[in-house]
């Protein structure tokens, strides 16, 4: 758990890939994918069972630690149309019916328009990118936002470290720029993109279940 | 034989080779075989004459249909193939046709073969696999006399020989009396290559003409006294170069690199500017346009010279060719050899490569590589093992194309030498693989692929049999970016990884132009001509080849005859000063010794340790020795391989004798040692990128592919993490250890390494400087760190340095005490 300042709101960076912002109770999740390894198993491709149990459990435990009283997902809650499977739904509607108290909201990504928006009964208000929780405006796409501080999701950033002895490691990480942040991919069956941040934005690291805020100029020599 | 054969002979003043008559009349005995020796000597007419005899003696008159496969690993080469088959046949008169398929044949001439196949069909492993995916396959293969497999020794060594081997299984129990031929340079283990190709039927290997001169010399500058201790682009050497391409008529000159054949295409046109024209540039990149250009010019012999890498070493006959050289480390004598044999096919005339040096050390390797071909110590190529991955996805093909019913398969599958050892929990796990998904234990309903009707596998989905016969192969190739200019000219193509390295502005070399990248869009990357005097970025390409053993074993046993004074190789003397400071600061290790060097610098402390066993075994053994000191006493350190050591650079000192004799380098639990200390997944998550692609796990897409194809896309390292997380029992996860330890470590060769270290001295030597065997190391390192400018002036100050310290040395009297 590591505490950060964006757009003046304090938020608390989780090792499980989510932001809480304990202001407002709320809890931030980008890039779920729900359903991606049985779409993937719809095509052929043969993906061994757990990632959605792990996803669920991680979301479980961000919940439960923090008592949040509203989970956001910043876009591409569902993988695809083809990863719709039965098995995988259920999974997550008797997790959702389990706590009806906590609203939950889903910011439309590019991966939802494909997907379509989850099955009225989960109670899930869908919101199309831009809508206001102030000051954040919650998106999925990184791009500024007129009138608030985007946070995103839809890259799965990561950074490159370098140790001596010429290995690197790729970690996933979150990453504040002056008026767009972007939370690391929380979904386990997903892979992440480097990315190059510039001078002055704040970036954390995820790794063995811990944040680490990355100081330094150049992090990627 | 036949009488229309011999007449054809005659006509044209050839006379057969008894090596020749012997495959005909083998071939006419029902008998299979292996036909091995250099190119250009008439293996193909070898091979290709008993099928035709027999078709004359039977009295064919009309074309008929599919009696020959010629498999051929290369597609650019089956062109050219077919046409050296219809020059037989015109000669011979017998009225078979040849066709082509490959992945280049065009979808009119496909259409025409579905129609009518040709008698002679001329393929690559790839089309072949793809015939069996298809429904009628049985009916159109089934009056096959004889399949031959052109240049063997090119397939056997990796997947694409397994598969060709499965392919081979299936067309055998169509036909038990399918006749078999390879053909093959030669090699170190053509008994194992002949089991191979026959399934361990008998059969008879066959050695071409052995007689044929090939020389081996190298180009020794005048000044020979201020040549690079390290470096890999030799361009020291460009004047002599000139020289020797100026003194042949047409010329090979062979590159071990991409980056290093763009360099000495560019230096060769600025040192002869009126050779524009006459000198032309070919390797795997260029557009096929362009390499089908430069291969004509060499066969026409219009072209003075051509700056080639790997990409010329197979294939048709370039017989203007009178000389090959070679730039830099020749690695290993096959290839050597293999090279040396696309010169002087003119009757006559001897096959001649010239190694060019790069840096010192390279004199050496080129007079060991000569001594193991003069004693015919060629590398073997190891053929590959139970790769389950092709096993899954040739599961998929048979499915595709006529189904299958599992035991008859398995039969067929276990009759190959590959997985003749294949055990029934593999087999079981293949077709869980393609059938339910995953484990039996486990039910996936959404997963669908492989589908039971009554006792028959099948694909029913059209669209996944489609996207199968897509992906049917071994060869993985990086994404590939075209190169072209804004107007849309296009250069070529480069690997996405290499864009990946660059940014809009960055300058690099390719196709004979400096080129400025704009920007990369849709998979192009768009260019311009760079600015005069762009400093380029250079490529430092990565999976280049060890030096074999053979060279390596050469190596030692060179350096030992050379203390004795019993090594006269003209190369020998040409690096005799460096020997001589070498054995002055240090030692030259003896054959059966391991030298270890210890020296301080400002940098640190350096252990230096020349096993001279080729880079991928040296990589290994660093990890190993760093791993095991760092369990002395808490350490880091940094590492540098080259071909002939290693280098660990460390803050604090290690007393290492103590710690020799404790068994710093024995081979107790080196398996579990070597893994400990090479991050093993991380080397193996990269080795899952093959096998998640064979496997089917990974489909690389094709342009106008739908949107959704995109959701099943990931990567191959995200896989890896998947399985390794949530499948770690997976079987294709300890494939991808098995082929790292082998293909990347060549772990046998370094537990052989081990193993000779044990029971041979350790020589240690403390010294007051790095030596010159050092040397090359600590640039190598130099260079992962720095940019090529600072890199380049730093080698050059190290090298006054080490000038500077070398006249002193020799006004000790160093090479009059070293060599009376």
């Amino acid at each position: 758990m590591t505490d950060c300042i964006v757009a003046g709101e304090r938020l608390v960076l989780l090792p499980e890939r989510a932001a809480w912002w304990p202001a407002r109770r709320a809890i931030f999740v980008a890039d779920f994918h729900l359903g991606k390894a049985a779409s993937f198993r719809r095509a052929g491709i043969p993906l061994p069972g757990g990632t959605t149990a792990d996803n669920i459990e991680r979301l479980e435990a961000v919940i439960d630690r923090s008592g949040a009283g509203h989970l956001v997902f910043l876009g591409d809650f569902l993988h695809s149309a083809q990863g719709r499977a039965p098995a995988t739904l259920e999974r997550f509607r008797r997790w959702r019916a389990a706590r009806a108290a906590l609203s939950i909201t889903l910011v439309r990504g590019n991966h939802d328009d494909r997907a379509g928006d989850p099955p009225e009964e989960w109670g899930i208000r869908c919101v199309n990118p831009g809508a206001a929780m102030a000051p954040f405006a919650l998106v999925h796409e990184p791009a500024p936002v007129r009138g608030g501080y985007a946070l995103a999701g839809h890259i799965h950033p990561a950074v490159r470290l370098s140790e001596p002895g010429g290995q690197s490691l790729r970690l996933p990480c979150f990453w504040f720029g002056a008026r767009v942040g972007v939370l690391p991919s929380f979904g386990a069956f997903t892979g992440s993109a480097v990315v190059r941040p510039r001078a002055g934005d704040q970036v954390f690291v995820v790794a063995d279940g811990e944040v680490i805020e990355k100081k330094g100029s150049d992090p990627f020599s | 034989m036949s009488d229309t054969i011999e007449r054809w002979f005659a006509a044209n003043g050839w006379r057969a080779f008894d090596f020749q008559r012997e495959v005909w009349d083998a071939y006419r005995a029902g008998e299979s075989g292996l036909i091995h020796s250099a190119t250009g000597t008439g293996k193909t007419l070898a091979a290709f004459l008993g099928p035709v005899a027999e078709a004359i003696a039977e009295g064919a008159e009309k074309a008929a249909p599919l009696r020959l496969l010629w498999i051929t690993p290369m597609r650019a080469l089956a062109g050219d193939t077919a046409q050296s088959l219809e020059r037989a046949l015109a000669g011979t008169g017998l009225a078979w046709t040849v066709g082509l398929r490959t992945g280049d044949t065009a979808a009119a001439e496909r259409a025409r073969q579905a129609r009518k196949l040709p008698s002679v069909l001329v393929t690559t492993p790839e089309s072949l696999s793809l015939m069996l995916s298809q429904a009628e396959a049985r009916d159109r293969l089934a009056a096959l006399r004889a399949v031959i497999v052109d240049e063997w020794h090119e397939l056997l060594g990796n997947k694409r020989g397994v598969q060709v081997e499965l392919a081979l299984a299936r067309l055998r129990r169509w036909n038990p009396a399918l006749r078999t031929w390879g053909l093959s340079a030669t090699l170190g283990n053509l008994d194992e290559a002949l089991e191979r190709l026959l399934a361990g039927s008998p059969g008879r290997v066959v050695r071409g003409i052995s007689d044929k001169p090939v020389v081996i010399d190298t180009l020794i500058p005048a000044d020979v006294e201020r040549f690079p201790w390290a470096g890999h682009l030799g361009l020291v050497m460009l004047p002599d170069v000139i020289q020797a391409l100026d003194a042949s008529r047409s010329s090979l000159v062979f590159t071990n690199t991409r980056s290093q054949a763009e360099t000495w295409y560019q230096a060769i046109l600025e040192a002869r500017p009126d050779w524009a024209g006459l000198v032309a540039l070919h390797h795997g990149s260029l557009d096929a346009e362009v390499r089908r250009w430069v291969e004509q010019g060499l066969k026409e012999g219009r072209l003075k010279a051509v700056v080639a890498t790997s990409s010329l070493d197979l294939g048709v006959d370039f017989s203007p060719v009178e000389r090959v050289l070679q730039i830099g480390s020749p690695k290993g004598v096959a290839r050597l050899l293999q090279r040396a044999g696309r010169s002087g096919h003119a009757p006559g005339q001897v096959s001649r490569v010239t190694c060019v040096p790069s840096h010192a050390l390279e004199f050496v390797e080129a007079a060991a590589a000569r001594r193991a071909a003069q004693a015919g110590r060629i590398e073997s190529r190891r053929p590959v093992e139970r790769p389950l991955d092709l096993l899954a996805q040739h599961l998929v093909t048979i499915a595709v194309g006529e189904g299958f019913v599992a035991a008859e398969l398995r039969a067929e599958v276990r009759s190959t030498r590959a997985f003749r050892d294949l055990d029934e929990s593999e087999w079981r796990w293949a077709m869980d693989f393609v059938t339910r998904g995953g484990e039996s234990l486990k039910a996936y309903p959404e997963y669908r692929r492989v589908e039971e009707v009554d006792g028959w596998h099948v694909v029913r989905d059209a669209a996944l049999a489609r996207r199968h016969r897509m992906s049917v192969g071994t060869i993985v190739s990086d994404a590939s970016i075209d190169v072209r200019y804004l107007n849309g000219r296009r250069l070529g193509h480069v690997e996405e990884s290499f864009i990946a390295w660059l940014s809009p502005g960055d300058a690099f070399v390719f196709a004979g132009h400096v080129l400025e990248l704009i920007r990369v869009e849709n998979m192009t990357a768009l260019v311009r001509p760079a600015k005069p005097g762009a400093a380029s970025v250079p490529r430092w390409q990565g999976g280049r080849s060890p030096l074999s053993s053979e060279v390596a074993d050469s190596i030692r046993e060179l350096l030992e005859a050379h203390l004795e004074g019993r090594a006269r190789e003209p190369e020998m003397r040409a690096v005799a000063r460096l020997l001589a400071l070498q054995q002055r600061w240090s030692r030259i290790p003896r054959r059966h010794e391991l030298l270890v060097e210890q020296c301080e610098s400002r940098e640190g402390h350096h252990i230096f340790c020349y096993p001279f066993e080729g880079r991928h075994v040296h990589v290994g053994l660093s990890a190993l020795l760093a791993w095991r000191l760092s369990r002395t006493r808490a350490a880091s350190f940094s590492m540098a391989f080259n071909d002939y050591g290693f280098e660990l650079l460390s803050r604090e000192r290690f007393e290492l004798l103590p710690l020799l004799r404790a068994g710093l380098l024995s081979p107790a639990n080196l398996l579990d040692d070597v893994l400990a200390s090479l991050n093993a997944a991380e080397l193996s998550k990269r080795q899952f990128r093959e096998i998640a692609r064979v496997a089917g796990l990974v489909f690389q897409g094709y342009p106008g592919q739908p949107k959704s194809a995109k959701q099943v896309q990931a990567t191959s390292g995200l896989l890896y993490e998947v399985f390794a997380r949530w499948d770690a029992g997976n079987p294709l996860l300890a494939q991808a250890e098995r082929e790292v330890l082998e293909r990347e470590l060549e772990f046998s060769r370094l537990a052989a390494a081990v193993g000779r270290i044990a029971s041979s001295p350790v020589v240690l030597r403390q010294t007051a400087k790095p030596t010159p065997f050092a040397f090359p190391l600590m640039v190598a390192r130099l260079r992962e760190k720095l940019t090529s400018e600072k890199l380049a002036d730093r080698v050059r100050r190290m090298q006054l340095d080490f000038d500077r310290a070398a006249e002193e040395a020799a006004d000790d009297g160093v090479q009059a005490e070293l060599f009376p």
